[in-house]
């Protein structure tokens, strides 16, 4: 459903430049801050490979969190058939300490060292992005509310099972990711930086996106 | 917009501060459009401060979550145009300093001579989320926190001169277990009302005193806004609601809100909260808070430890390595003995909340099975009670149990009333005044989602948080949210939406429908009989087989058929009794015409000969092997029809497409209208499982998030 095939324009100086930047800088190796006006911050994983630590200065993990953990405290997977966690240090899932790689599913609770609880979802049926939200008073840093771990795409919308849920939207959004980088697509028109797109448009990592229902913001940390 | 309607229904104009002509950026708030921010991510219109997205709209301005250059989480609100009114309001109570508000830290301006006000940034969702995610109300104890953090701050408040004026669900927000009150400072010069009259609509006017139309706007606003609130947190929804602001403000001025939905121990409180008259209101929101029932007397039935346990807690086994739970201060440690003091005074019968327990965590887990668990099990369950040795158990071993159980309990009973009368009044009266609402409570909050924060302490008392903290969006589009409000507001409210837009089809669409449900029907039916059969494991004549075919399907046809011409529709629902008798009736006939032609003599498990076969009547049975004549036939169906509300199964609005439990209760009746006109089982039962399943599944169903979307289709 979401794996387009639909060829992508490719005329524009914003698609050059989008060109550039998805050469330098490909997404899988990135780490994006989703701000989606009056919704949420959201802090958008996109690479297979997770690791997890604490929030440190020269913290050097994909997701730093502000909690008392190991620098690295354990790594999520994601492959074809799932998501795995590697526990390095303490990890719990649903209260079981964890000592080897084991399978998470949707609802999984995972706790890491003393008090970081989080819960594992996988919201939509037909994407393998999953979402991490804390069930204890914990965030990441930059502060997010919950943990996006992007697969080749992210529904945004105003259904229970979008990976991000908009309430106020009237429909879909999804960022998926082609070609390395990262599109949009949306039912209604919609501009990025200034140029304007009928349903489906490139994005960069600092890509500012307004629609007629929605907008949101893409930072690159 | 709405201003019409307020202009002409009462004189909210009538306000002390003159409007801004200038009327800011509302105006540019296209209507039931996108909420568009004047700022995107990574702008610093405000020097210092870099914007990272909008928040929301509030009742001034733009609001946006910024992190300033050292690094500090902030809410940032623009106020365009150095508004003095509101200016006057925030410096007012730039000071001010409560755990249970949202802190103001500076007024700053900027270049082109706007005002932004720096605040604190509540993480955690606000009210109005909680409440849309509890449809049915918060449980007690999870309400009566949430209103004494807000009585707290609204106390705070007034004990400062200050008014709150907007007191609603979007403006209130918990923040790591704390209750944090925003936007005080902003409406305290400005009318709430001649501001949510043009721009913010209706969702306002829910908490607004009848008094504000004669321009009043004293604490009492508050109180009566508190009122508000307290009923909507327990009930799910607010008082007084109407699809127009003048309805909802006739309300307020004239209608008595129904409290019949509140808990008893509430209704006092709620009442003279929402007294039309200021004076007869409490004084105090402290006053309020007193008056409110100890805790104890709504949730004694709960087990004080198990339950309140939060829900990601790890279990005993590897406490050790677990942060120890906060330790409750000694207030809150002595609320709890006494809850549980409580408790242990009006405990029920153990085995009967055993029972109740078991069963509701046991419904608790079938509503997270997907469907092909849930025909699994439900197939096994079938398995089980087809099976006659199942039979032969229940019957025997049944009614001595439950007769032991009736004399054990009586004499339970009397024993406790001795005993409370040995040690004077106080228990029994805790025991009468508790037993009635708690058995309600515990049972509401069976549906209701765990607690977050056990035996939270009273938010005055707590900790603040030492992180950066976030601000929930209140709802932004303020008419376009209130309006979705309407709509989910309450569960009531959707339904009767959804049933009109039932009433709407066409007879041609209804029957259409219709045919397609019976031509289902006869598929399953048969389908299901042959499982029936199959699991039942014995070898069974085809004529068995066609019986409780033709049957079950002839019974699923006279449920349908009626149904359909019922939907969306409440109608009486004696006259659909007696609706579905007259089917039942026929249902009868034909399965003993069926069993006539057929020749076939249901094979009988002796279990069903309950009360003995003496009582049997010749004219009802045939004395020589108690088979049923026409007359027990008829008797039997009609019975089993007139006593379920079948409707209901063929509801398009029902809960769950294919509910287990209402088989269960399906199964059981049988089973009881056959104590009295007793009928060749398991066959009996499995007819009216075999009715119940197939109505369900073949029925029509609109699935909860459509049931929204469908009648606003039609707007």
């Amino acid at each position: 459903m979401y794996s387009s095939a639909r060829p992508i324009p490719m005329d524009s100086a914003a698609c050059v430049q989008w060109i550039e930047s998805a050469v330098k800088n490909p997404i899988a190796k990135s780490r994006l801050l989703l701000w989606v006006d009056a919704v949420g911050g959201f802090y958008v994983c996109p690479g297979a490979e997770v690791r997890l630590g604490q929030a440190v200065p020269d913290s050097n993990v994909d997701v730093p969190l502000l909690a008392d953990l190991s620098r690295h405290h354990a790594t999520i997977r994601r492959d074809e058939e799932g998501y795995t966690i590697e526990p390095v240090r303490d990890v719990w899932l649903n209260h079981h300490k964890i000592d080897t790689v084991s399978w998470i599913n949707d609802g999984s609770l995972i706790e890491m060292g003393r008090a970081l609880q989080m819960r594992f979802s996988r919201p939509h049926p037909l994407s393998a992005t999953a979402r991490l939200d804390f069930s204890s008073n914990h965030r990441t840093q930059p502060s997010a509310a919950a943990v996006l771990l992007m697969a080749d795409t992210c529904v945004l919308g105003p259904v229970a099972h979008s990976h991000v849920v908009c309430r106020d939207w009237p429909h879909e959004v999804v960022l998926h990711r082609q070609h390395g980088g990262l599109y949009c697509r949306s039912a209604t028109p919609f501009e990025v930086d200034g140029t304007r797109y009928q349903q489906q448009g490139p994005i960069t990592l600092h890509s500012h996106v307004i629609g007629e229902e929605f907008s949101f913001s893409l930072e690159e940390i | 917009m709405f201003s019409g309607t307020l202009n002409t229904d009462l004189t909210l104009e009538s306000v002390d501060e003159p409007m801004d002509p200038q009327a800011p950026q509302d105006e540019h708030a296209p209507r039931g459009g996108p909420l568009k921010f004047a700022y995107a991510n990574g702008s610093r219109p405000l020097a210092g401060y870099t914007i990272k997205r909008g928040i929301g709209r509030g009742g001034f301005g733009e609001v946006y979550f910024a992190v300033s250059d050292g690094g500090k989480e902030v809410a940032i609100k623009l106020i365009r145009h150095n508004l003095d009114v509101e200016l006057r309001g925030v410096t007012h109570c730039l000071n001010l300093k409560h755990p249970n508000l949202i802190a103001l830290y500076d007024v700053k301006q900027d270049d082109q001579d706007n005002s932004w006000v720096v605040m604190e940034y509540a993480t955690g969702e606000s009210l109005e989320e909680v409440i849309r995610r509890h449809p049915q109300g918060l449980p007690p104890e999870e309400a009566v926190n949430w209103i004494q953090g807000i009585a707290a701050g609204v106390g705070y408040l007034h004990d400062h001169g200050i008014v709150h004026r907007d007191l609603k669900p979007g403006n209130i927000f918990r923040d790591d277990g704390q209750v944090k009150l925003g936007d005080y400072g902003l409406s305290k010069f400005i009318s709430c009302s001649r501001r949510s009259g043009q721009t913010e609509s209706i969702g306002t006017v829910h908490y607004m005193a009848p008094e504000v139309a004669n321009g009043r706007y004293g604490k009492e606003i508050d109180i009566y806004a508190l009122g508000i609130i307290l009923y909507e947190v327990l009930t799910g929804h607010v008082p007084f609601e109407g699809e127009s602001v003048g309805e909802v403000l006739m309300k307020h001025l004239t209608a008595e809100p129904s409290l019949s939905e509140v808990p008893d121990a509430y209704r006092e409180v709620i009442a003279r909260a929402l007294a039309k008259d200021p004076a007869r209101r409490f004084e105090s929101a402290g006053e309020m808070m007193n008056a409110l029932p100890p805790l104890a007397a709504t949730m004694a039935y709960r087990p004080p430890l198990k339950e309140t346990r939060a829900v990601g807690e790890a279990p005993a086994a590897n406490a050790e390595y677990r942060v120890p739970p906060p330790q409750p201060n000694p207030e809150a440690a002595q609320a709890g003995a006494a809850q549980q003091v409580h408790a242990v005074v009006v405990d029920e019968e153990p085995i009967w909340r055993a029972i109740r327990d078991g069963w509701r965590s046991t419904r608790e887990s079938w509503d997270n099975f997907n469907t092909p668990t849930k025909i699994g099990v439900a197939v096994l369950g079938l398995m089980v009670i087809s099976n006659s040795t199942t039979w032969n158990m229940v019957g025997s071993f049944g009614p001595p149990l439950v007769v032991l159980y009736v004399v054990y309990r009586i004499g339970r009973s009397m024993v406790l009333q001795h005993e409370a009368r040995r040690q004077g009044g106080y228990q029994g009266n805790a025991r009468k005044g508790g037993s009635d609402t708690n058995y309600r409570e515990s049972r509401r909050e069976g549906g209701s989602q765990p607690v977050d924060r056990p035996a939270s302490p009273p938010p005055g008392m707590q900790t603040t948080a030492y992180h950066p903290t976030r601000k929930l969006s209140p709802p932004v589009d303020w008419r376009k949210a209130s309006q979705r409000r309407w709509k989910r507001r309450s569960g009531r409210r959707w339904r009767e939406e959804a049933a009109a837009a039932l009433v709407v089809k066409s007879p041609r669409e209804r029957v259409a429908e219709l045919a397609g449900s019976m031509i289902l029907a006869a598929a399953v039916g048969a389908a299901m009989s042959v499982v029936v059969i199959l699991l039942r494991g014995d070898a069974v004549e085809k004529e068995v087989y066609a019986w409780l075919t033709l049957v079950s399907v002839v019974g699923s046809w006279a449920i349908l058929i009626p149904s359909k011409f019922w939907e969306g529709t409440k109608g009486d629902a004696v006259l659909r009794r007696v609706a579905l008798l007259i089917a039942g009736l026929a249902v009868g006939a034909v399965a003993y015409g069926a069993a006539d032609v057929l020749m076939t003599k249901l094979p009988d498990s002796p279990m069903h000969h309950v009360f003995g076969t003496r009582a049997l009547s010749d004219r009802f049975y045939d004395l020589k092997d108690g088979s049923p004549l026409l007359m027990g036939h008829l008797a039997y169906f009609g019975a089993l029809f007139a006593v379920i509300s079948w409707w209901r199964q063929a509801n398009p609005l029902r809960r769950t497409r294919l509910s287990v439990w209402c088989t269960v209760v399906c199964v059981f009746w049988a089973w009881m209208i056959n104590l009295l006109w007793s009928f060749p089982q398991p066959w009996g039962l499995m007819v009216a499982a075999i009715i119940s399943t197939s109505v369900q599944l073949v029925s029509p169903f609109v699935p909860e998030h459509e049931r929204l979307a469908r009648p606003a289709g039609q707007e």
